[in-house]
């Protein structure tokens, strides 16, 4: 039963993306993200961690994807066209120099990670005798909270902070600029 | 039984979608969505590795940063798509290929 | 005169033969300024008066000889130097006995002519080169003297050499003489490769190398080497082929009659009395060397000889042609002498033939002189030395009649002549000699006495035709001038040739007209004792055959040319041969002249067709190749480079792709390093 729900989720996400890629409207580019973004929140939730899966909701479709959405939306009619290729057809044909080196990252990664399924690192396997492994009755929010206050703290301050500079700038970025 | 591989192949085959809508959009916002992609493949890979780490949760904490920070990314960079836009009055990168203005 | 009794005979037979040289040297430098001629005489007459000297201390004594050092080569030395024995001084001093009779005349005869000068010069060239043939030691210098006589010889034959026929014929002497020559040579080889010298006292002296050769086996064996006997033969024709081509045998004769287009005293002096009897002298001198089967050639060869120019000398009209016909034919004679192994007896033919014959050139030069005197007043034109222009010149020209005819009975043979006492010496030895061998060798004395009797016949009709009768040119003569036109010979003509008359009479050569055993000279020549028994009854009967035959054939004569009761057919087919030399010349022609042309046209096809189409194929050849490589310069070696040039251009005309500025590009090529890098991390 799980492994039908991980393997449905994770048909639903790689699926979306590669019809994200190859479609020309933008705006339904956009709208098979977010559903790219909610089927990786359900792969989240598979790996035990499910602050990060409603985070990822909250913030990237919520935040991210609605960001996107109104700066798209709200700007000419010009920039919703993909012009990636003179055809007229729903789907665009690839680029295959694009192709072939994501083919060639993707071939090298999987034949690295078959790799390395075969031997895993020590401290998996020390976590997995000595029970570190986080298990489903674990209290997620509770341990992540007291170990950001604790562990983490100065990223934590750090990262906010660098959330604020990063808003300002954009924002000061996308001003108006004064007649010419 | 779902695996730490099953996770890392997902990933992966997520990050190299990525890695294509980047290198092959003509579209300045496509390319956001690529680097989203691929950013969302990395955290994906955190989260998966940090199923083994209840010690210090570094896997699930770094994720949250991830998120935040790509979050970050995109405000800056739909910022600049904009303003490249009005220099340039378009967002098709191959035509953004000198320095100086149009 | 005591001293120069004392002289040495080397000295004086060196002075003899340096003399005439010196007479050349002066007219050479002087040319057209000295036209008299008279260095030449004063030459000639030393060498006469140091030749008698030479004969008198040498003859009958002891031989001198002497030498010196020539070249070294090697270990090898080569002499030079002069041997003087019996034969040699004859020659020395018969030589500048003729010779100077024809100085003398010369004077008279040539005067006037344009090119004297190179007349005199010519002459005492050729007297020098004469007597130097004849005293020399060595064969190599004999040979060297005997060219340059045939060379002297062609320089007066030709001597008036804007004629035509002039030119033809004494290139046609030469290179009959050259035959000749090319003889001499093989048989020097001959003699060198079989005895290492080339002397003359070594090979046939006293107890010589000759002497003490032996045919053994089949080898010819000398003291120093062997070979096939065969080559002995062989040696003893090749110098027969010198002396053929020099004495005028059959066939290589065509070039005599040819050379009566040089001057009447030349004829005289070369083509009678010397140059033509150094054949004659050269096979004395080598006689040793002859064996059996060469020996019977040389005789053979002469009896074709003497019948053959006997023959022709009967259809002639032209006196000089006559003349030489007729040195032709008592050449023969003097050859069966040596054939027959008595070449003392060829030798005393050769003394008395020089000087008869010589003052019959002499006689008949007066008589052409003297038509040509006519001609030139007269200005008819006709030959002057055609018998048929003249006749009855006995009453013009009475002196010159009295010696010509005393010169044809001594041709003739006529008892109380000296030319009785040689030639019958020869024919009586060939008669004895016939009679040892066998019956079918009678044939040479047969045939040499029918030649006798014709040699009267056509002397006989010579002197008949041109001093009998009437002058046949009378009646045009006198319309043109007034008086008698022709004169005696002048004294200058006339002394010289009384001289040689007297030499043609019996008492200058022995006192015994009637046997020629007790002459002084067959004594001096000293022949021990022939290799037949002698017949004393043909001594009688051969002198008396002889007489009657040369006696009927003059009356026979008498009565066709005097009374012109001429029975036979002047254009039939016998008397055409005779006068068209029996066609050998045309033969000559046919074979030798056209073959040689037909040989030098095909040369030149050849070298036109077959060498130079060689040479254009190898040059089309040449160029084909030059052209393909050419191609393959243009498109494959420059085609290659090009090659390599174009691909370097569109590699980086692709490289410089990646420089377009796009973002996208940039990124494409990080990302494909990164992967190259993973994969060789990986992998490698």
């Amino acid at each position: 039963m799980e492994t039908t729900l991980f393997y449905a989720f994770a048909t639903l996400a790689i699926g979306s993306a590669l019809l994200l890629v190859n479609l020309k409207n933008i705006a339904r580019a956009l709208f098979l993200f977010f559903i790219v973004l909610f089927a990786m929140a359900g792969l989240y939730l598979f790996a035990l961690a499910d602050f990060v899966a409603i985070t990822q909701i909250m913030v990237y479709v919520g935040g991210v994807l609605i960001l996107m959405l109104f700066a798209f939306m709200l700007s000419n009619k010009e920039l919703l066209k993909d012009l990636q290729d003179s055809s007229g057809s729903f789907l665009s044909m690839p680029r295959w120099q694009a192709v072939i080196l994501a083919v060639g990252f993707l071939v090298l990664m999987i034949f690295g990670i078959a790799e390395w399924h075969q031997s895993i690192p020590t401290w998996i396997q020390q976590a997995k005798e000595n029970n570190t492994e986080i298990i489903p009755t674990d209290n997620n929010i509770q341990q992540i909270g007291l170990r950001f206050m604790t562990f983490y703290v100065l990223p934590f301050e750090v990262i906010s902070v660098f959330l604020m500079m990063a808003l300002i700038g954009a924002s000061h970025l996308s001003r108006k600029e004064r007649n010419r | 039984m779902i695996t730490l591989t099953h996770f890392l192949v997902v990933s992966a085959c997520i990050f190299c979608i990525g890695l294509y809508t980047v290198l092959s959009k003509k579209n300045a916002i496509m390319i956001l969505v690529g680097i989203e992609l691929m950013i969302n493949a990395a955290i994906l890979n955190f989260v998966a590795f940090g199923k083994y780490d209840k010690v210090s949760y570094g896997g699930q904490i770094f994720a949250l940063f991830a998120i935040v920070l790509a979050a970050a990314a995109v405000a800056v960079g739909l910022a600049l798509v904009l303003n490249v836009y009005r220099h340039y009055k378009t967002i098709n990168p191959d035509e953004i290929n000198e320095l100086k203005d149009k | 005169m005591d001293q120069l009794a004392h002289i040495s005979p080397i000295y004086t037979a060196l002075f003899t033969v340096v003399a005439p040289f010196i007479a050349f040297l002066y007219q050479a430098i002087a040319g057209k300024r000295d036209q008299s001629g008279i260095i030449s005489l004063i030459g000639i007459i030393f060498s006469f008066i140091f030749g008698g000297l030479t004969w008198l201390a040498i003859w009958n004594n002891p031989i001198v000889s002497a030498q010196i050092n020539w070249f070294t080569i090697g270990a090898s030395t080569f002499k030079v130097g002069i041997l003087l024995n019996n034969l040699n001084v004859l020659m020395l001093f018969l030589v500048p006995t003729v010779a100077l009779p024809v100085h003398i005349y010369s004077r008279a005869y040539m005067k006037g002519d344009s090119g004297i000068h190179r007349y005199w010069m010519y002459l005492s060239l050729f007297c020098f080169a004469m007597l130097g043939l004849v005293v020399m030691d060595s064969l190599l210098l004999m040979y060297i003297f005997w060219e340059l006589v045939g060379f002297a010889s062609y320089l007066l034959i030709g001597f008036w050499f804007t004629r035509e026929t002039a030119v033809q014929a004494n290139k046609k002497a030469f290179i009959v003489n050259r035959i000749g020559d090319l003889g001499f040579l093989i048989g020097l080889a001959i003699i060198f490769t079989q005895f290492k010298t080339l002397n003359l006292v070594d090979l046939f002296g006293e107890g010589g190398l000759i002497y003490q050769s032996t045919i053994a086996s089949g080898q010819w064996v000398s003291p120093v080497n062997s070979m096939d006997q065969i080559w002995l033969t062989i040696a003893g024709l090749a110098f027969f082929l010198a002396a053929m081509a020099k004495s005028a045998q059959f066939p290589l004769h065509v070039w005599l009659p040819d050379a009566m287009e040089g001057p009447t005293s030349v004829s005289s002096l070369i083509h009678a009395a010397t140059m033509v009897a150094a054949g004659v002298f050269l096979l004395a001198t080598v006689f040793p060397l002859f064996n059996e089967s060469a020996l019977l050639f040389i005789a053979i060869i002469g009896t074709i000889t003497a019948a053959s120019a006997a023959y022709f000398a009967l259809g002639q009209y032209d006196i000089k042609r006559i003349l030489a016909f007729s040195t032709i034919s008592q050449l023969g004679f003097m050859m069966v002498g040596i054939g027959i192994g008595t070449w003392d007896a060829a030798l005393f033919h050769l003394v008395t033939h020089a000087f008869f014959k010589c003052l019959l050139f002499l006689s008949a030069g007066a008589i052409i002189h003297e038509m040509a005197h006519l001609k030139t007043h007269s200005h008819l034109d006709f030959d002057p030395q055609d018998l048929r222009n003249m006749g009855g010149l006995k009453k013009y020209m009475p002196k010159t009649f009295i010696l010509m005819s005393v010169a044809s009975l001594a041709l003739a043979g006529f008892p109380l002549t000296s030319g009785y006492l040689s030639k019958d010496s020869i024919i009586i030895s060939s008669f004895e000699w016939a009679l040892s061998k066998g019956d079918l060798y009678l044939i040479i004395p047969i045939s040499l006495i029918t030649v006798s009797i014709l040699t009267a016949f056509y002397i006989g009709r010579l002197i008949f035709k041109a001093f009998f009768g009437d002058f046949r040119m009378l009646a045009q003569v006198k319309d043109k001038l007034h008086g008698t036109a022709l004169h005696e010979a002048p004294n200058t003509m006339l002394i010289p040739m009384f001289i040689l008359g007297i030499c043609c009479l019996f008492p200058l050569f022995s006192l015994n007209p009637v046997s020629y055993h007790d002459s002084w000279l067959m004594d001096g020549l000293l022949l021990d004792e022939y290799t037949f028994a002698p017949s004393h009854s043909a001594h009688l009967i051969i002198p008396l055959i002889l007489l009657i035959g040369s006696v009927i054939s003059w009356t026979i004569g008498w009565k066709w040319y005097v009374q012109n009761k001429y029975p036979l057919n002047a254009s039939s087919f016998a008397l055409k041969a005779s006068f068209n030399q029996g066609y050998i010349n045309e033969l000559y022609q046919w074979i030798f002249v056209s073959g040689t042309l037909k040989l030098a046209q095909f040369c030149y096809w050849f070298d036109r067709f077959v060498v130079d189409a060689l040479i254009a194929f190898v040059q089309f050849i040449v160029l084909s190749l030059s052209q393909l490589s050419v191609w393959i310069d243009k498109y494959i070696v420059d085609g290659f480079v090009n090659a390599v040039a174009s691909v370097a251009y569109w590699t980086g005309n692709q490289v410089r792709l990646v420089q377009n500025g796009k973002l996208q590009t940039t990124l494409y090529s990080v990302f494909l390093f990164v992967l190259l890098g993973l994969i060789y991390l990986i992998f490698f």
